[in-house]
């Protein structure tokens, strides 16, 4: 098994008791939100890309919030919505790993089955009516098979060779369905990253939640490679043609 | 006041909140038919997801599936719901078999699938399904079940976005309704069934923007199951 | 519920080979009560001009009161015979004429035109025209209509095989339908002539 970084919270200690008095509140609402995530598949394995903003309602508040993770080796993880309900979903994917780890039955979580938890945890607490204020993207290569899926607040999932959550959906996900659909094995790394690229390029154009430092990663059958955070290459010109509502 | 009051009686129990602005249900559309025949059963589902608005989710998103090797199930509504149902059923097949060391008959699987629609009558599973599949005669049968586990035996049924559009197109061509010297008993043909469910489809894609992309066709006969795939239109 | 709902309608109309059918169901309801079971819904505006009325029976027999009146001016003015398509863009401006407090009704007209040329269209309820080709459905059973004609109707059909598939495709649609039916009634609009056939249904 390899070796796993532990971030375990920082007191184990559960919350005093509420008073009998206190009604039990659940989230109605995300507060501190992460915008879209874009992925898809490649020759080679998967690409994905958040931007490292987390908005507090309009505000520009934590501008280094990291979005992808990986999950073990083979598995990686991206998310919009809820970021305290992120950390959460972090804190507990850890802990699956961690006793994993411990079963030392030379066995690991593939991406289907990381995958399937992830559902579960989602449709659970939106069957108490607690959600996880969340929408992710799962991607791996599992058993030399891509996979690539999403899961949300409701528990819905699907698996698609191009997946983008939130804002995405409407501006990046035509920009994929165009591009991408039918070429999943064909796509260069290369040009996977100018595809992504260009897609957050014009999502920071026109998503006022969009930020230009973003991060990108990769999964392949050799494991997750996230990059450190960076910014696009833009050009403002067309800004100046624009008036009123026109385009 | 109402503090002393608590402590009087001693215990109160914390008001459950339910929280507004969430909704735990999405409405993923797609449509599902089912076609008895005398010794098959037609299931047939297109694969398109939707976010319950205008937005394609994906477009090849199975909502039908082989349950045994003579039953398969097609649902429509919450996909998220819907999944869990299907999980279910299978779990209760596979225990089943565990423990009986036999598949589970048709009958008694359409009543597990009645009663775990049931289990959830006050927070209700979101789903319409079609049951379908040979009875211990080896005779076709089709369920459909509304959302809570109401159960009913039939002979062809639609549910889903274009549940209006194909029903009455099946009325006509399997029940014969309204032609003057049709036999009217007459179960359809596996080619004609196979048939009907491409052209219902086919139709059906062009008014309802919730189905399309791909037909996905189920046969059960006395060999198993057998699995035909056909392209809709993807506009 | 829709007041466009309150009484219940199935009206469709089809194009054949140089022949148009125009067909309606004959139910007037208040919601779920049945009061009615030879309502006229499809009136002859001309000798091969037909219009369904789908919607609220009271605006149907006004607005049918109105286009009578409109036609017969029309025929006084001009001194010929309206065209279905004039026709339709009359109905059309008569029904913008009231853009903010419409009549509650979706037509549907079917005729030949002076050249024996099939035309069929629908209108919303305030004008908007939608012409077809093929065919065009409305009322309460829409949905159910639009699945049987996109099934069982096909290009070129002679006069009785139009009946045929006309008949077929409404019957079926108000057999699922539970605020339109009890009774159905089919014109076949062919350059020698009107045929209308009364059909019966299900009486329930």
């Amino acid at each position: 098994m390899d070796p796993i970084e532990l971030r375990l919270p920082h007191t184990l200690q559960r919350p005093q008791a509420t008073s009998n008095h206190e009604p039990i509140t659940h989230s109605t609402e995300p507060i501190v939100t992460g915008t879209s995530v874009v992925a898809f598949k490649y020759k080679d394995g998967i690409m994905m890309a958040a931007d490292c903003l987390g908005s507090y309602g309009r505000m520009a508040m934590f501008r280094n919030e990291r979005r992808l993770m990986a999950v073990g080796k083979t598995t990686l993880l991206g998310m919009s919505g809820d970021i305290s309900d992120y950390q959460h979903m972090q804190h507990t994917l850890e802990n699956i790993m961690t006793q994993e780890y411990d079963m030392d039955d030379g066995q690991r979580l593939g991406t289907k089955s990381i995958y399937k938890c992830i559902s579960k945890i989602m449709y659970n607490r939106r069957s108490k009516m607690n959600p996880l204020w969340n929408s992710y993207v799962i991607a791996g290569v599992d058993s030399g098979e891509k996979v690539l899926g999403y899961v949300d607040l409701i528990g819905t999932t699907y698996e698609s060779p191009t997946i983008a959550t939130g804002y995405g959906s409407h501006m990046a996900q035509p920009i994929l369905r165009k591009v991408v659909e039918g070429r999943e094995d064909e796509i260069t790394e290369e040009e996977a990253v100018k595809i992504i690229e260009d897609c957050m390029r014009v999502l920071y154009y026109r998503d006022a939640r969009a930020f230009n430092k973003l991060t990108r990663a990769k999964v392949t059958a050799q494991g997750v490679e996230i990059t450190e955070p960076y910014s696009l290459e833009t050009n403002w010109d067309f800004a100046e043609s624009i008036v009123g509502y026109g385009a | 006041m109402s503090s002393l009051l608590s402590h009087e009686i001693g215990y109160s129990a914390p008001i459950e909140v339910h929280n507004h602005g969430f909704s735990p249900y999405v409405n993923n559309e797609g449509t599902s038919l089912g076609i008895c025949g005398e010794d098959f059963v037609l299931v047939a589902s297109d694969t398109r997801q939707s976010n319950g608005g205008y937005s394609i989710n994906a477009r090849r998103s199975p909502k039908a599936f082989e349950l045994s090797n003579r039953t398969v199930i097609a649902t429509t509504g919450c996909a998220a719901d819907a999944k869990q149902l299907v999980e279910d059923m299978e779990q209760r097949a596979q225990y089943y078999v565990h423990k009986h060391g036999r598949e589970m008959s048709t009958p008694a699987m359409a009543q597990v699938l009645s009663q775990l629609l049931y289990t959830r009558r006050f927070f209700p599973y979101y789903v319409f399904p079609i049951f379908a599949g040979l009875d211990a005669k080896g005779k076709g049968a089709v369920y459909n079940y509304d959302a809570i586990g109401n159960i009913e035996c039939v002979s062809h049924y639609a549910y889903g976005s274009a549940a209006a559009l194909l029903q009455p197109f099946l009325d006509n061509q399997i029940n014969k309704a309204h032609q003057r010297g049709a036999d009217t008993t007459a179960k359809p043909s596996r080619a004609q069934a196979v048939k009907l469910a491409i052209d219902a489809f086919t139709s059906a894609t062009e008014r309802d923007i919730y189905t399309g992309d791909w037909l996905e066709i189920f046969i059960v006969d006395s060999e198993g199951v057998h699995k035909l795939t056909r392209e809709l239109k993807h506009d | 519920m829709s007041i466009m709902e309150y009484c219940g309608a199935a009206i469709v109309a089809m194009v054949g080979k140089d022949c148009v059918a125009i067909a309606s169901d004959k139910r007037l309801g208040q919601q779920q009560l049945t009061v009615d079971m030879e309502f006229q819904k499809v009136f002859p505006i001309t000798e091969r001009t037909y219009i369904g009325l789908s919607g609220l029976a009271t605006d149907v027999k006004t607005l049918h009161d109105r286009l009578r009146m409109r036609v017969n001016l029309y025929k006084h003015r001009e001194e010929r015979v309206i065209e279905p398509k004039t026709f339709t863009h009359l109905l059309s401006h008569m029904l913008y004429e009231r853009r903010f407090g419409s009549y509650f009704i979706s037509p549907v007209v079917a005729g030949l035109d002076k050249n024996n040329r099939p035309y069929i269209c629908a209108l919303d309820t305030i004008g908007c025209i939608d012409s077809s080709s093929d065919f065009v459905v409305c009322g309460t059973a829409a949905t159910n209509l639009y699945g049987a004609c996109e099934s069982l109707w096909e290009p070129d059909l002679g006069p009785e095989e139009l009946f045929e598939t006309i008949s077929q495709t409404l019957l079926s649609s108000i057999d699922r339908d539970a605020m339109s039916g009890w009774g159905a009634v089919v014109h076949i609009i062919t350059p020698s002539g009107v045929i209308t056939r009364d059909l019966k249904s299900r009486m329930d």
